[in-house]
């Protein structure tokens, strides 16, 4: 069954979008990230414009991290405090980023620059994923246990100044490395069309030595503040929000997510993050292969808008 | 009903035979082609009659009808890959003016067949003979079979139907009626269309006729299209509650099970 997407002015077929929303929707419900860095070059694949992809993806994110949040909220697992912390940064990010992402569009490097960001931030991340957590399987497995990592201290983002006491996280941290944190994942939440969760969620870990306990629920609840006001910006500055893709995904996306969780209770936690991380290097070198890779056709068309106009 | 009463009238306006110019008159089926949510194309007709002909020539099928489907004059953009260090990056790049979104051809034959390509050349009839103002140029008008930018130009929206010719789809009722088929893809662009019906006797352009309808959205996706660009705000808040709403039904129903 096809369907008119109004914005993206294009036919397409609504249970393969639905498909991957709830393809997508599973893995983030197992993995507990939002997925966006997986729908964004998925929807490119399936040629929704990178534009609307992008901008898009941010409202559906808005979706799937409010869903979570919720779950987290009542389980009383959200620095509330820190959340809108990193929310002051990550609004200024999200502004930036929008920004530069016009920007970009306008001088025809946008999809290129999506590729380039994607490529650098799962491979770095993908692969540090991957070492720590077989590091973990390998102990486990030695120990009999899990072994607990403890977090040390680093000693220069701990030495800095406007120290701000979090009685959530039983943490006494300076201010100024929570919104630079807020505002690097607000950024690249507008111009990559992700929530951020998988660059948050280890920075807050390891960065500021947040408890792995409120990491998930306290980066879900900034998210949905920062994909809410990426979805506003992008509809009023590049009309690139499609409200039926969104729709579509949203709806396979929350379904997939409950299926999803239910399947990651199953595994232990390094094995998770051993096959987020193997996954998250997978589509790092599917989108490094086609930066590489001669293209079968060199040259691409943009319509640039109607003249004398409508 | 009105159509059926103007097709009467033309029909004996091309049997009354008065020798003089002859013209074409034309009438489309729809002046509006609706996207909606389940839009996936639509074949639209086109009818008309030539008159004032020579009724002898008429039988022996001496005339020949091209009817040209042309979208919006748009700007477009072709860049270039090239590789810089390792990666391929969008490089050199061209801009042109008055390139049309659609165009589409339709006749009864091959039309080189029928008439001179100096002459389509000229009139810019066929894919083959499209212009378009490169803007690097000074907006000089060119083939868009002149260099490698614009072949791109003319080869991607081949590829992907905005460009078409058929050589079959138009079909003589009767010697001076001829009805075509103009099907339009599922992508094609929104806005006004022109068609325009030639007709050509011995390879000589003796009568053009021209007509428009619109591509236009309709209903939810008019409404969504315009609320985006008109309300942008109010539409990026309403994106938002609605996938808070989702977010939040979501974890209501999931919640109990």
């Amino acid at each position: 069954m096809s369907i008119y997407l109004p914005i993206a002015e294009l036919s397409v077929n609504i249970w393969i979008l639905f498909g991957m929303g709830a393809a997508v929707g599973f893995l983030s419900g197992m993995f507990g990230v939002g997925g966006g860095f997986l729908m964004t070059p998925l929807l490119i694949f399936y040629n929704i414009p990178p534009a609307v992809a992008v901008a898009t993806e941010a409202n559906q994110i808005v979706a799937s991290s409010f869903s979570g949040a919720l779950a987290h909220l009542r389980k009383g697992t959200v620095d509330i405090k820190l959340g809108l912390l990193l929310l002051v940064g990550g609004i200024a990010g999200s502004t930036l980023g929008v920004y530069i992402f016009s920007a970009l569009r306008e001088i025809g490097q946008l999809d290129l620059i999506i590729s380039l960001l994607y490529v650098v931030f799962l491979g770095a991340i993908g692969t540090l994923m991957t070492i720590e957590s077989l590091r973990a399987i390998q102990k486990s497995k030695k120990n009999g246990g899990t072994a607990a990592r403890k977090p040390g201290h680093s000693g220069f983002i701990h030495k800095l100044p406007f120290k701000v006491k979090f009685r959530k996280s039983k943490l006494v941290l300076s201010v100024i490395p929570i919104i630079a944190l807020g505002m690097l994942v607000g950024i690249l939440a507008a111009i990559m069309g992700v929530g951020g969760g998988f660059i948050m969620v280890p920075a807050m870990i390891y960065l500021l030595r947040v408890p792995t306990n409120v990491v998930i629920g306290t980066s879900l609840f900034q998210i949905i503040f920062v994909t809410a006001f990426t979805t506003i910006i992008q509809s009023t500055t590049n009309q690139t929000v499609d409200v039926v893709l969104a729709f579509i995904l949203m709806v396979g996306g929350v379904i997939g997510a409950q299926f999803g969780a239910a399947a990651g209770h199953k595994l232990k936690g390094e094995q998770l993050r051993a096959l987020l991380g193997l996954l998250v290097l997978g589509v790092c070198i599917r989108l490094g292969y086609d930066l590489v890779v001669t293209p079968d056709d060199l040259f691409n068309v943009i319509a640039a808008g109607t003249e004398g106009g409508h | 009903m009105f159509r059926v009463v103007t097709l009467f009238a033309l029909m004996l306006i091309a049997l009354s035979g008065v020798q003089a110019k002859e013209k074409l008159q034309m009438g489309l089926s729809v002046d509006v082609v609706p996207v909606g949510s389940d839009f996936a194309g639509q074949d639209i007709v086109v009818f008309g009659a030539i008159e004032l002909a020579d009724q002898a020539e008429l039988y022996r099928g001496e005339y020949d009808v091209f009817i040209e489907v042309i979208g919006d004059l748009q700007e477009a953009i072709v860049r270039k890959k090239d590789r810089i260090s390792g990666i391929w990056i969008n490089a050199a790049a061209r801009e042109y003016r008055d390139v049309p979104s659609f165009y589409s051809l339709h006749s009864r034959n091959p039309i080189e067949e029928v008439v001179d390509p100096s002459v389509l050349s000229n009139l810019g009839i066929g894919v083959k003979y499209l212009k378009a103002k490169p803007v690097d140029r000074g907006n000089i008008e060119e083939f868009l079979t002149q260099g490698e930018f614009s072949s791109a130009l003319r080869r991607k929206r081949i590829e992907s139907r905005l460009f078409s010719e058929n050589a079959s789809s138009i079909e003589q009722i009767s010697p001076s009626l001829f009805r075509a088929s103009v099907s339009l893809p599922p992508n094609v662009p929104i806005g006004f269309h022109t068609v325009k019906a030639h007709l050509f006797k011995d390879g000589k352009k003796l009568d053009e006729v021209t007509h428009t309808f619109e591509v236009r959205k309709v209903g939810f996706e008019e409404w969504i299209y315009n609320l985006a660009h008109e309300q942008s705000l109010l539409y990026g808040i309403l994106c938002v509650l609605l996938a808070i709403f989702t977010g939040w039904f979501a974890n209501v129903v999931f919640r109990k099970n």
